[in-house]
């Protein structure tokens, strides 16, 4: 393990200290926990919009908490999900009279905490409804049964959207679902990451290999073999995408094409390239592109193609909403 | 004792807590049998932090909130699944117990009824599913049964024991459907579910201490 850390323990908030110090005024911790990480900008009567989720995705999970995006984060340890007891910590904090709405990826441990935090909600008043980013195609049949990855971005700026909009809780909840229901996802591998108080890589592949379809924890994929050509992944990957969400000739799309750490920028617009070929072929209109680092897992090399399809105007001005955070800026 | 205050709720789990120690090892038997191997660890983790817990967080008056704020601390100690169903059944306890000041008889039904819909919303399991449930609604039903015939405190928590063991003994025949115990399907018929049986670790520590 080669990494720039002090001590492995301490990987997650010596990572928390730097964040805070170098954005001040911008966001802050409460309950003297770095981990109950919230917007210093609050906004009075906006619904609050929380996250959370491991450590070790940067910019995901807490990088989207920001100026018309979202208004706090439960940090958890690497690939570990943040306590029940943080998230309603936050959501005490971030709350301002219009009800919270979670919005987090689909894993088990992530469901429970979050549940228990929207539970102690409930008790003291403050309303909360959750929803789940479920958009990796490769990891289940069962639409219900994904896991969350680079596709929640689409969610994050939907809603975060329509909160800024001052619109209802069940109105941003609407937008996140709206963009879940027409986003898809297929991610893969080309090297391991090091989990660093593991000290070595969480899988293995051999120089010459790629995995298809592996998560953002290094949860294995459908298929390990050779790696292919940037045409060729792009066009098994848009194949999985559209045979499960079909999208008509002359429709349109929002691409994200992301990187999972190592891959340099360059590669990923070889991939856009390649995408961009495929969609034209097949007479899909690319309404906006996004490349670069959304969701990664440390220093894993490899990337995912998200498609959202666009299916009304408003879907439009969501994604066309500028947001400022630490992390992201889409003017 | 025909009920319990505040006051009483860390010696009440100190009782539990004793329960789990002496079941540590057999806990991770059953479990290394059947899934992790680390169940014992955990409860005896969760549980020998809970009485101090329970004095940190202790709210003048009012079990409920104590419960739900100890139950919400407990949490962040185990993170692991049975670490958190546990804790939310402390926390759901809480919830309905909110704004009382102590548990008697009826409290106790209270109690175990919330405890065990707190374990069912978070697991998302069902009866028959060979999970700790199993043991949570069986004794739930026996307890309501006691209490209905008249039954003191002493006599609600005895029949609450006594009705984890029932749902425990019936796991013997049930097909996991849930984590690891899934995978090993075979093995497990014939033996009872570890997560039910530590329900009854539980039950016993409660009982222990309403019948001292």
């Amino acid at each position: 393990m080669k990494k720039i850390i002090n001590r492995p323990e301490d990987y997650t908030d010596d990572m928390l200290r730097g964040i805070y110090e170098a954005n001040k005024g911008k966001v802050k911790y409460v309950n003297d926990d770095l981990r109950c990480y919230c917007t210093a900008r609050k906004k009075e009567g906006k619904v609050a919009i929380i996250t959370g989720g491991g450590t070790g995705h940067l910019p995901l999970f807490l990088g989207y908490v920001g100026e018309n995006m979202l208004d706090g984060c439960g940090v958890g340890s690497v690939f570990q999900s943040p306590s029940a007891e943080e998230i309603y910590n936050i959501s005490k904090e971030v709350e301002s009279g219009a009800g919270i709405l979670y919005l987090y990826g689909n894993y088990t441990g992530d469901i429970m905490n979050f549940d228990m935090a929207s539970e102690l909600c409930q008790m003291e008043g403050i309303e909360t409804r959750s929803i789940v980013g479920a958009d990796d195609v490769n990891s289940n049949k069962d639409e219900s049964k994904r896991r969350g990855v680079a596709g929640i971005f689409f969610m994050f700026k939907a809603a975060g959207a329509a909160a800024s909009s001052m619109k209802s809780l069940d109105e941003v909840l609407a937008s996140a679902e709206r963009a879940k229901r027409n986003t898809r996802t297929v991610g893969f591998a080309l090297t391991p990451c090091v989990i660093p108080e593991v000290g070595h890589p969480n899988f293995t592949l051999k120089d010459d290999e790629m995995a298809m379809g592996m998560g953002i924890h290094g949860e294995p994929g459908i298929w390990n073999g050779k790696l292919k050509t940037a045409d060729e992944i792009a066009s098994e990957s848009l194949d999985t995408i559209l045979s499960d969400m079909p999208v008509e000739k002359g429709e349109e799309v929002a691409l994200l094409i992301n990187g999972l750490g190592a891959t340099s920028v360059e590669e990923l617009y070889i991939l856009a390239g390649s995408v961009f070929k495929i969609l034209d072929g097949k007479g899909i209109k690319v309404y906006r592109t996004f490349v670069g680092e959304y969701a990664t897992s440390m220093e894993m090399a490899g990337a995912s193609i998200s498609i959202m399809k666009i299916e009304s105007k408003e879907m439009k001005s969501e994604l066309d909403m500028p947001v400022s955070t630490p992390f992201y800026t889409q003017v | 004792m025909d009920r319990m205050k505040v006051e009483d709720l860390p010696m009440l789990f100190e009782s539990v807590k004793v329960e789990f120690e002496k079941e540590k090892d057999e806990l991770c038997r059953m479990d290394a049998e059947l899934g992790d191997g680390d169940l014992g660890l955990t409860m005896s983790k969760g549980f020998s932090a809970l009485p101090g817990l329970l004095k940190e967080n202790m709210v003048a008056g009012d079990v409920g909130q104590t419960l739900v704020k100890s139950g919400m601390k407990m949490a962040a100690v185990v993170p692991s699944t049975m670490g958190t169903l546990m804790s939310s059944g402390i926390m759901g306890a809480g919830m309905a117990l909110k704004g009382k000041d102590s548990i008697d008889s009826e409290g106790l039904v209270t109690f175990l009824s919330a405890f065990a819909s707190a374990l069912q919303r978070r697991g998302k399991a069902k009866a028959g599913d060979r999970t700790i449930l199993d043991a949570a609604f069986a004794s739930e039903e026996k307890a309501k049964a006691a209490l209905d015939e008249g039954k003191d405190l002493a006599g609600v928590a005895k029949a609450a024991y006594e009705g984890g063991l029932e749902g425990v003994e019936k796991t013997k025949d049930m097909k996991p459907v849930f984590g690891k115990a899934a995978v090993f399907e075979e093995k497990a018929i014939g033996k009872p579910d570890q997560g039910a049986y530590a329900y009854t670790v539980l039950l016993r520590g409660l009982l222990g201490y309403i019948s001292k």
